[in-house]
């Protein structure tokens, strides 16, 4: 509130002071300022336009300015030349000029306010830039025009200047929230090498001296360009603007960063904004449904918890939000991600080619990244919409130091279930999410960035029964990126995770339950990167994870209740690594990239191992002993040692392959209980028994982009190899289990698959199709672990879907219609099924099929939404838009889970299907 | 980023009308086609002058309502010896299909063979006779409930895996002690024959019991507990006996009986166990793809009888079964007093009060056959 009164004092001040000047203002400079020297070009500006310049001439005198002006104000083009300078000016109401080195001259203080002038606006005046919006635009395009043809020279300008080659680096940000630019491309006119910026927005571009003209394209932005004359190591920070999307011709620059180029393989990149474009369920933007609908990723069911990426369990893909591992990424029975869209910034998805940095999980990686926040204003999204409500600010705490970003999100969707006519199954189900995120970013100076965040997620559901669900995410961590130079930054990050489940039952009172389980970790990271030149980027570094895992607790709910406390001993591990890798461009056409990681992990005391007599299957009847480890033993130590290489190879300007081999170890595995209503999953540490799982990939793609890199298409095939991941032996008992080493068995993986893309990002008509094959199976057949599952042959994996398609399209009729369009189609999943009762011995049982013999029916989905803008002029007070929609237009049940229970006396099957009608809604959106 | 100041989001109106479908029953045609897939319940006693007997039947539907297995009636069934010998056993009529007493030499390996009336071959793999070693003891302790234990050992080291199963019996009297029996309408002094006072009920085991010395470094079981009686159970009131069968397994069938242990019918909750697999050592020859549940083992029995009385127990507190013993009064018939015809049987006759008034009381408290078993009392229980 504090911070919000500041805030109007300062606009009012700004707008007097824009008042007072508004005359002056109004006198524009046109002409060709080429080859000017600061002080030609005040003598010039003072005889057009009447103002006088004060300055000191040492600080302006290196200064080459190189330009072309049509009807600019002084303002602006003294804006444009201060840009990344620590000239800063002020002109008083007299129409003086001042000049001057880090500080700015206060010029006028309004009587209203007794002379005194909040700090804010102290630091804000020299920068503030105020103009309606008939100028806004106008003024935009000055200020680019400006700053592209002005000269910057870089370094410190010396007799030896002239000689080698130095390095300039910096920082690319949205001009108009300060937002850093990730995977934007930098790339100068005297050499073929482009270089992207990272998740930080940073470059480093190593050329020779001299001068040079440096381009930068990013999707979504206007292409820019800067000209430089490097003397020596500098830096050289570049403000972009967004592209307005025009129906007309696309403008296409040979130069834009594609698929085709970049070496990386199997990464999917995606922005915020593309990530709204998909109609979703009631029109809420969802990270993980977009996901979905990439080659390569399916989930098991409308509402499992995660994903599966090219044949992969879910629980082997390292879910980063923001450097903090998500264990449970999902809200309310998997229908949301649990990452608020109004502060995420983006993702990357790596399927193949995992960067050697990265590791634990053997299938993909998942990061999602929040945005730094607004360095130039607050700003604020506040969304009601049927299920949830959100807010979320941003923006300076400290301007151009220190700024936040904090996101809220809830869930009224109680009142949705209560409404529910009482015939349907949910009239006692109860449903309400919410997450919470924050995170600061600090500049200490040029060289230090300190970044913090926090989140929480909470879900309780209670699904079809009595049992209630409740599950969280708690996360929060510290980063600190230094840059040792323009070649050399350090990435160092600590935190901690927490994820924790809790399921209570009190139906029957004497019965009454709760269930918990729980994991901590607490991580260090230390990631560097080194480019000593264009050619090669180095990184290497170091990680820590110390895990601690609470199996399950089981305690009495009421009074009532008869159930004894009891719990699965905690286990405890270290997982740590080292890596080091370099991206190599060989020629234009060719680069590799090739790293190695060394993953060793830890089984740490204290802990009870049982023994099991050699050459049986692990029983409790077969245990021959127990080790008993004090606190902090060594129990069993793992490691091993994984590669990761990838080559790129152009065969012309529009089209590539791509090739990569990797190797992963995962730790940690988890162990879904897929037979009841709501699958609870455990996770268990790799220990004297269980041995890591192992996962080798190798992947070939080809890229082709065609209309002038307007639409790119790409197949990716890959094999994949998988030892050690975890089935459940037959009748196993996996909850409250203490020894689950008797109840799992260890199988041989291997998947393989083809991913189909088309990709067409701008135009009328926008949108992907996907298409992938994909297919997952397991074998067991060491008789020594207790039986073969399906006779020791192959067997498809739970998740293993067959075939998936995805399409996701938007045409825009005008700048006022549009339709979106999104049709899903996959093979359902496999399921073992009970067939028949027998009575053996006097008492029944369940005969079940082979192991993932059948499938649940086919996923089918339609959604389609219209949007019609009210007014399609950019700039407007207002902004407003209706979307009407169906989600799930031919109202197929598909479903969410499939189950068997008892009833009178007879075993019967359910399926459970949510959202199985469409769904009409109606969307109106104001944005002002 | 493009990012307005302000940015409210306005849902005016969600069509909620039969939002969430709800459940439907799950009935692909892989659950409701019938499967009737052949269940062999049984096992060849490889003993000396032993009778060998299977049950044959079939499995049901998950939704049937039948609560037993159906019985497959009037197959070929035989045991064939490794030596070319056929045994056959003959249908008894209700699927239980039973040798003569038979001798089999324990050296030879034995398979069954089945020909069911539709015409499908059944066949199983050869199985060794396994020698069951004798019981050592079967005893029970009680700190508060009481449970019974066996323990064995094999001095040939050779058997490891043993599977028991018993049959307990236990005395139930009557609460009340009523002198008369009712025969053709008349009352007479009852006597061993047709008194129901005193009832004996036999039950067999529902459990599957199953142990391994596997993990041992000799082959002992040293108290294993077979069952285990709650404290206050009516069982142990008077006279409680039970007989203890071992058998010895091939690992084979230790892990087949294992399995069935571990599968249940009972589903829908959450510690529910995973699905289980069952792969025995009988195959359908006719139809390879046909399953067929049950896994041959054969072995000697060994079994060991003990009897607990009452009054060897410490702490036991008994359990009155706390019927509400009315009574009532009924005038008696004036010629004879002894003719009976009351017509409800709720009510029994308990005692003359004068020749003329005959006292009745609830029939339960002086029937104990009505809460089951047989008032024929088994040699070995007491007397």
């Amino acid at each position: 509130m504090h911070r919000l009164t500041a805030r109007l004092l300062l606009y009012a001040l700004t707008l007097l002071f824009f008042l007072q000047v508004r005359g002056q203002e109004q006198k524009r400079v046109t002409g060709n300022f080429e080859g000017y020297s600061f002080a030609r070009l005040a003598a010039r500006l003072e005889a057009e336009t009447g103002y006088r310049f004060y300055y000191d001439p040492s600080d302006v005198d290196s200064m080459s300015i190189d330009m072309t002006l049509n009807k600019a104000t002084v303002r602006q083009i003294l804006d444009e030349l201060f840009q990344n300078t620590d000239l800063h000016y002020s002109i008083d109401s007299a129409g003086r000029v001042f000049i001057t080195r880090h500080v700015t001259i206060v010029t006028s203080l309004p009587p209203r306010f007794g002379g005194k002038l909040p700090p804010a606006a102290q630091a804000d005046n020299s920068k503030l830039i105020l103009a309606d919006d008939q100028q806004q635009a106008e003024k935009n395009r000055l200020r680019q025009l400006l700053a592209e043809n002005r000269i910057y020279e870089i370094g410190i300008r010396t007799a030896r200047s002239g000689q080698g080659k130095a390095t300039v680096a910096g920082y690319i940000k949205d001009d108009k929230s300060g937002e850093p630019i990730v995977g934007a491309s930098v790339f100068a006119d005297s050499t073929s090498i482009a270089v992207t910026t990272d998740q930080f927005g940073y470059y480093s571009l190593t050329l020779s001296k001299g001068r040079h003209i440096i381009r930068l394209s990013d999707a979504g932005m206007k292409d820019t360009r800067r000209q430089i004359i490097l003397y020596s190591d500098g830096q050289l920070n570049v403000e972009m603007h967004e592209a307005v999307t025009t129906l007309k011709a696309v403008i296409v620059s040979a130069e834009k960063t594609s698929n085709t180029k970049s070496v990386q393989m199997g990464v999917n990149r995606l922005n915020i904004k593309t990530i709204r474009q998909v109609p979703v369920v009631f029109g809420e933007a969802d990270v993980l449904k977009v996901v979905l609908t990439l080659p390569g990723v399916t989930s098991v069911g409308e509402a499992s918890n995660g994903i599966n990426v090219r044949g992969g369990s879910t629980d082997q893909n390292l879910i980063l939000f923001d450097g903090a591992t998500v264990y449970n990424p999902t809200h309310l029975f998997g229908f949301f991600s649990a990452f608020n869209p109004d502060v995420v910034k983006g993702i990357e998805l790596y399927k193949s080619a995992i960067p050697e940095k990265y590791g634990g999980r053997i299938s993909s990686v998942l990061d999602v990244s929040m945005p730094d926040g607004n360095t130039k204003k607050w700003t604020g999204v506040a969304g009601i919409g049927p299920l949830t409500s959100q807010l979320a600010v941003e923006g300076p705490l400290r301007k151009d130091k220190t700024t936040l970003v904090a996101g809220l999100r809830t869930t009224y969707s109680d009142w949705i279930l209560n409404i529910l006519p009482a015939s349907s199954a949910y009239n006692n189900s109860t449903a309400n999410f919410y997450d919470g995120n924050m995170r600061i970013t600090h500049t200490i100076d040029a060289n230090n960035t300190l970044y913090l965040m926090g989140y929480y997620s909470f879900d309780q559901f209670s699904l079809d029964n009595d049992t209630t669900y409740k599950y969280s995410n708690a996360s929060a961590n510290i980063k600190w990126k230094h840059l040792f130079n323009n070649r050399h930054n350090a990435l160092f990050t600590a935190g901690i995770d927490e994820y924790q489940y809790n399921i209570s039952d009190t139906h029957d009172s004497a019965g009454a339950f709760k269930l918990g389980f729980k994991i901590d970790q607490a991580y260090f990271r230390a990631e560097f990167t080194y480019a000593p030149d264009n050619k090669n980027q180095i990184s290497y570094g170091l990680s820590t994870i110390h895990y601690k895992l609470y199996p399950g607790t089981y305690s009495p709910a009421g009074k009532e209740s008869l159930v004894a406390d009891s719990a699965v001993p905690a286990e405890q591990g270290f997982e740590s690594a080292l890596y080091l890798g370099d991206q190599f461009a060989v020629s234009n056409k060719l680069s590799v990239s090739g790293g190695l990681r060394y993953s060793i992990f830890n089984y740490l005391g204290p802990h009870d191992v049982y023994n099991y007599a050699p050459g049986l299957p692990r029983e409790l009847s077969t245990i021959a002993d127990t080790s008993v480890y004090g606190s902090g033993k060594f129990i069993k130590t793992w490691s091993a040692p994984e590669i990761r290489a990838s080559a790129r190879y152009s065969l012309s300007e529009t089209g590539s392959v791509k090739l990569s081999y990797n190797t992963l170890e995962q730790y940690i595995h988890m162990i879904s209980n897929t037979i009841s209503v709501s699958p609870t999953d455990i996770w268990k540490l790799s220990d004297s028994h269980i041995r890591p799982q192992h996962g080798k990939q190798i992947s070939l793609g080809y890229y082709q982009n065609f209309a002038a890199n307007t639409i790119e298409t790409s197949v990716e095939v890959y094999y994949k190899w998988i030892n050690n991941y975890l089935d459940y032996k037959s009748g196993a008992s996996l909850l409250l289990n203490p020894h689950l080493e008797t109840d799992v068995l260890e199988t041989k993986g291997k998947a393989y698959g083809a991913e189909f893309l088309i990709r067409k990002l701008t135009g009328k008509l926008n949108g992907w199709i996907s298409y992938t094959w994909s297919r997952t199976f397991l074998r067991q057949d060491d008789p020594l672990a207790g039986e073969k599952i399906n006779n020791g042959d192959w067997y498809p994996a739970s998740f293993d879907k067959p075939n998936n398609f995805n399409f996701i399209g938007n045409y825009r009729f005008s700048h006022r219609y549009s339709i979106s369009a999104n049709v899903v189609y996959s093979t359902g999943r496999p399921i073992t099924l009970p067939l028949a009762v027998f009575d053996l011995d006097g008492s029944p049982g369940l005969y079940y099929s082979q192991r993932n013999q059948y499938r649940i029916p086919d996923y089918f989905r339609t959604d389609l939404s219209v949007i019609i803008d009210g007014n399609h002029r950019i700039k407007q007070a207002t902004h407003n838009f209706w979307t009407f929609g169906v989600y799930n237009l031919t109202g197929r049940k598909n479903p969410y889970s499939v189950y068997f229970i008892q009833e009178s006396g007879t075993i019967k099957g359910y399926q459970l299907s949510i959202f199985g009608t469409p769904i009409p809604f109606i969307t109106y959106t104001i944005k002002f | 980023m493009y990012r307005h100041r302000y940015h409210i989001r306005w849902l005016v109106l969600v069509l909620t009308t039969g939002l969430i479908t709800c459940r439907e029953p799950y009935a692909p045609p892989a659950i409701t086609t019938p499967h009737r897939f052949l269940v062999v319940d049984g096992f060849i006693n490889t003993g000396p002058n032993t009778v060998t007997t299977f049950n044959l039947n079939r499995t049901r539907n998950l939704g049937d309502s039948t609560v037993r297995g159906i019985p497959e009636l009037n197959a070929q069934f035989s045991i064939i010896g490794s030596n070319g010998n056929v045994y056959p056993l003959k249908d008894a009529g209700t699927g239980a299909y039973s040798s003569g007493p038979l001798t089999l030499d324990a050296t030879k390996e034995y398979h069954i063979s089945i020909t069911t009336t539709d015409g499908q071959q059944y066949s199983s793999d050869q199985v060794p006779c396994e020698a069951t070693p004798p019981i050592d003891s079967v005893f029970w302790r009680q700190p508060f409930d009481l449970t019974i234990y066996v323990s064995t050992h094999d001095p040939t080291d050779n058997t490891h895996y043993y599977r028991y199963d018993y049959n307990e019996t236990w005395e139930h009297d009557s609460q009340l002690f009523a002198e008369y029996a009712v025969v053709n309408g008349r009352l007479y002094e009852a006597d061993s024959a047709d008194q129901k006072n005193r009832c004996w009920t036999t039950d067999t085991s529902s459990n599957i019991l199953l142990t391994s010395s596997a993990a041992l470094t000799s082959d002992v079981i040293d108290s294993f507990a077979v069952l285990t009686i709650p404290n206050s159970d009516p069982r142990v009131d008077i006279a409680y006996s039970i007989i203890v069968r071992q058998y010895a397994l091939t690992q084979g069938a230790y892990n087949y009986w294992q399995l069935i242990q571990k599968t249940t019918d009972n589903v829908g909750t959450l510690f529910d166990v995973q699905p289980t697999q069952l792969t025995g050592n009988i195959h359908c020859t006719s139809n390879p793809a046909e399953p067929v549940i049950g896994y041959l083992s054969a072995c000697s029995v060994q079994q060991q009888r003990i009897l607990t009385v009452e009054s060897g127990l410490h702490d036991w507190t008994h359990n009155q079964p706390g019927f509400g013993c009315d009574t009532m009064s009924i005038p008696a018939d004036t010629a004879d007093p002894f003719i009976y015809t009351y017509a409800n049987p709720n009510w029994a006759p308990y005692y003359f009060v004068t020749d003329a008034v005959l006292e009745l009381v609830s029939s339960v408290c002086v029937d104990c056959t009505l809460v089951g078993g047989t008032t024929t009392r088994p040699s070995f229980m007491p007397d």
